[in-house]
């Protein structure tokens, strides 16, 4: 029997339309804010490099802002960011050749070698908006044609509480903080992922995913009541959030009649073991940031950012914040983060998230899994973020030229992979 | 509006054997000016001192060389057809290839100097990949140009392609975008009789050559903050549908867009689902499909797709860009309603489709 042909499928040909612009965003979305290091990884009069949506940037502090400018000289293409060089506060300089930029407007203003040059004045490289929040350094990722205002950051967060209790009550928990609270309070850890950032994004809110977090540590150690699934009832399950100037994504609305745990499986002898309720609930918004309230424990939120790098590398961030009203409260948040949140939740039971997204990978590296996936119902919430995600974005950002990533395999990647002993004058490059 | 002097349309000799000076003026305010004798078309004229400017049929039925006169007169030959409207040219509008100057004059053309610098059109052989019928009188057919096809376009231009088996060319709006190359989509009305019409009814197979040449034509989504209104009679859609994706693509907030497309009865409706799937894409994009002449179970809005849009539909008419593509009749009518709403006039751009030259 031919069963693809019987099977009923939640993404037929007309729903893959409806996100098309999604399955395009191979490389991200343009024009929005990302996360790019913590604070503490921009130190005073240094000059760091990361890259978003394939755009090389390099991060740059000096008398305690942060500047962002296109990481990749203009002259010889190098990222600035290799061998960093500040000679003056107000610059960043090429270590190559010495072409020296402004860090407030990008525009060159003197070489080194050549401090006569006509073309001093008459060019630059980009420049892009940064913000500074609670410890972690945000950058407006715009696409050379952007020539609008900035939208604030909090169009790209997720929802706030209590401006949002009406709309989306929460009776078992205290309002979720926000990275933008008074008082709040934002720990967390990033790493590179090894898949694409729309696998990793579908994996958070993924309501059949729990499977995989039944054995985590924390757990069993906390005797959880984690369901083995959700199911949704209605097509309440999911709402929009399309508000005209806020974030833009949905929310499952968990632990309402619209969801139904899934607690065994007869036919498998497997089912949901902890006797404590666990109540959460997750949300996502564009450019591809997830809520999850109540977690890990009372009073906290997990956020979760999959930045894309590359098409196939994506830095996962996992940040957790609290309102943290006195000193002694922010150093109860920070212990407890250091001897559990982080070894225990960050790393314990997301490990198994970050696991799954890798091994996804290879069926949708070359697009196939794009066409050949077969959705079922409980993966209604995949396909509202996929359609909210097509209508929202404010630009797909195109395969780049010139950077990292670009070329698979070339030899600089592999030697990269080997580490630092393949050649011994690598061990300059920073880190 | 503008000050332009409109004379009779006689073709009457000229006395005064006068030369006359005439200054073109692009959109990007650059402006060039060079003397035409009073037997010479201004195109013809142009051509002589170099001076750039665009232009396909050289026979008055394309539109693609249209001017608006800013001052003085400016006669448009009665010795050929056109396909100028009477109201158009009754607005200043005239066609560089079949008019002459009685005075100096100053002509303000729609596009900037720089488009003359794009790459010209290129020619290649493609081949027919797909002839669908989406509509009763509606074929989409789908070309695959080769690699080497050289062909850049703008959203809402147009080709030409020579009828296969015939020595007839024919044009025709891209539905699709270069995103989309080396495929090339185009909509096809199919009359009862006609070149076109008859190959596509008898004979159009997947694999057929079919010569072509392009890009042609001044209809391209212009720079605007404000609202972009879209009005589509039939196959006139193809052009919307290229220009939609532009603005899909552009970085920023998207604007918003009225889209209203129209076909006389229910079994000429096409794409109807695919305008579905665009609003889906384009929070700003409203889509208003009208038929003329429904059956007894239609629910949908019925008349024309000009007639179908009100003030309410409008949010600015003073910074309203407007699109108007399908039957001559169709766009003297829609040019005037949204006149008569507020759009200013040199905000108003238009593709006729009109009837092959002979
Ligand atoms: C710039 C431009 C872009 C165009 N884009 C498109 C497009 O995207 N899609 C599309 O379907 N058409 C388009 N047209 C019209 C198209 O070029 C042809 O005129 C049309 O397809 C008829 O061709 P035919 O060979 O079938 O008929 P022909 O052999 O040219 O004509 C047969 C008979 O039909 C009459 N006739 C011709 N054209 C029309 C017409 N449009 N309406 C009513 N009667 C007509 C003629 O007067 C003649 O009596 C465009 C025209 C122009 C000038
Ligand atoms: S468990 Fe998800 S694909 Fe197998």
């Amino acid at each position: 029997m031919d069963m693809k042909r019987t099977v009923k499928k939640a993404n037929d040909a007309a729903a893959r339309r409806l996100y098309a612009p999604y399955a395009e965003a191979e490389w991200g979305f343009l024009n929005h804010w990302y996360p790019a290091r913590f604070s503490q990884e921009v130190p005073e009069g240094g000059a760091i490099g990361v890259q978003i949506c394939g755009v090389p940037i390099v991060l740059r502090r000096s008398r305690g802002k942060v500047y962002a400018l296109k990481d990749q000289c203009l002259h010889r293409g190098v990222k600035l960011s290799a061998k960093p060089m500040c000679l003056t506060e107000d610059t960043i300089t090429c270590w190559y050749h010495g072409f020296t930029f402004s860090i407030e407007t990008g525009e060159l203003v003197s070489i080194v070698a050549a401090p006569d040059d006509e073309i001093i004045g008459t060019t630059g490289i980009p420049t892009f908006p940064v913000e500074e929040v609670n410890g972690i350094v945000f950058v407006f990722v715009r696409s050379e044609d952007w020539d609008e205002d900035v939208p604030p950051l909090a169009q790209d967060l997720p929802i706030r509480f209590p401006d949002n209790n009406e709309r989306f009550p929460h009776p078992f928990w205290p309002d979720t903080p926000s990275m933008l609270d008074k008082d709040a309070v934002a720990l967390g850890v990033h790493r590179t992922g090894y898949a694409n950032w729309r696998l990793a994004c579908e994996n958070g809110f993924d309501a059949g995913h729990l499977l995989i977090h039944k054995d985590c540590t924390i757990v069993q150690a906390k005797d959880w009541a984690v369901p083995l699934g959700i199911k949704p009832l209605t097509d309440q399950a999911t709402q929009l959030i399309e508000d005209e100037d806020g974030p833009k994504g949905f929310i499952n609305m968990y632990f309402t009649e619209n969801y139904e745990p899934v607690l065994v499986n007869e036919r498998l002898g497997v089912k949901a073991s902890g006797t404590v309720p666990k109540y959460f609930r997750t949300s996502m918004f564009l450019p591809g940031v997830l809520m999850v309230e109540n977690w890990p424990e009372e009073g906290v939120v997990q956020y979760e950012w999959y930045v894309p790098i590359t098409d196939d590398t994506y830095e996962y961030w996992e940040v957790l914040v609290k309102r943290c009203p006195t000193e002694e409260d922010v150093k109860g948040f920070e212990y407890r983060f250091k001897n559990f949140y982080e070894p225990m939740a960050l790393h314990g039971f997301n490990d198994c998230d970050l696991f799954a997204r890798d091994a996804m990978q290879n069926f949708y590296a070359d697009g196939t899994g794009w066409t050949d996936e077969q959705l079922g119902d409980m993966d209604y919430s995949i396909i509202t973020w996929r359609k909210v995600a097509s209508r929202y974005n404010r630009g797909i950002a195109a395969k780049p030229r010139g950077v990292a990533g670009v070329v698979k395999g070339a030899s600089n990647v592999l030697a990269e992979i080997r580490g630092p002993a393949a050649g011994s004058y690598r061990k300059t490059k920073g880190e | 509006m503008m000050n332009a002097e409109v004379e009779e349309m006689e073709d009457t000799a000229v006395c005064e054997v006068d030369v006359r000076s005439v200054t073109v003026r692009f959109s990007d305010g650059v402006e060039h000016a060079f003397p035409v004798r009073p037997d010479q078309t201004i195109l013809a004229a142009a051509k002589e001192h170099d001076v750039r400017l665009v232009h396909q049929c050289l026979t008055g039925s394309c539109g693609t060389c249209v001017t608006r006169v800013a001052s003085g007169k400016v006669r448009m030959s009665t010795a050929r057809g056109t396909s100028l409207l009477p109201s158009e040219a009754a607005e200043g509008f005239r066609l560089t290839c079949t008019s002459f100057c009685d005075s100096d004059a100053v002509l303000q053309f729609d596009y900037p100097s720089s488009v003359l610098d794009e790459p010209g059109p290129a020619r290649c052989t493609a081949e027919v990949a797909d002839a669908a019928w989406v509509a009763s009188n509606v074929v989409r057919l789908t070309l695959r140009l080769p690699k080497d096809a050289g062909l850049e376009f703008r959203s809402g231009q147009y080709v030409r392609v020579q009828v296969p088996g015939t020595e007839e060319w024919r044009s025709y709006s891209m539905a699709s975008t270069v995103a989309d190359l080396p495929e090339l989509v185009l909509l096809l009305r199919v009359l009862d009789a006609g070149v076109m019409s008859d190959y596509l009814r008898s004979r159009a197979r997947a694999g057929d050559l079919i010569e072509l040449e392009g890009p042609f034509g001044m209809f391209y989504l212009r720079e605007a903050k404000g609202q972009h209104i879209m009005i589509a009679g039939g196959t006139g859609l193809a052009p919307m549908l290229g220009m939609l994706e532009d603005i899909r693509m552009r970085a920023g907030r998207k604007p918003k867009v009225l889209l209203s497309f129209g076909c006389a009865s229910e079994d000429n409706l096409f794409y109807v689902d695919e305008l579905d799937v665009r609003a889906a894409w384009l929070p700003g994009l409203k889509v208003k499909v009208a038929v003329a002449n429904p059956g007894e179970a239609y629910r949908g809005l019925v008349g024309n797709p000009v007639e179908v849009i009100s003030a309410a539909d409008i949010s600015d008419p003073a910074t309203a860009v407007a699109y108007l593509c399908g039957p001559p009749p169709m766009i003297e009518s829609a040019r005037a309603h949204l006149e008569r709403l507020g759009v200013l006039p040199e905000n108003i751009h238009a593709e006729h489709f009109s009837a092959s030259a002979a």
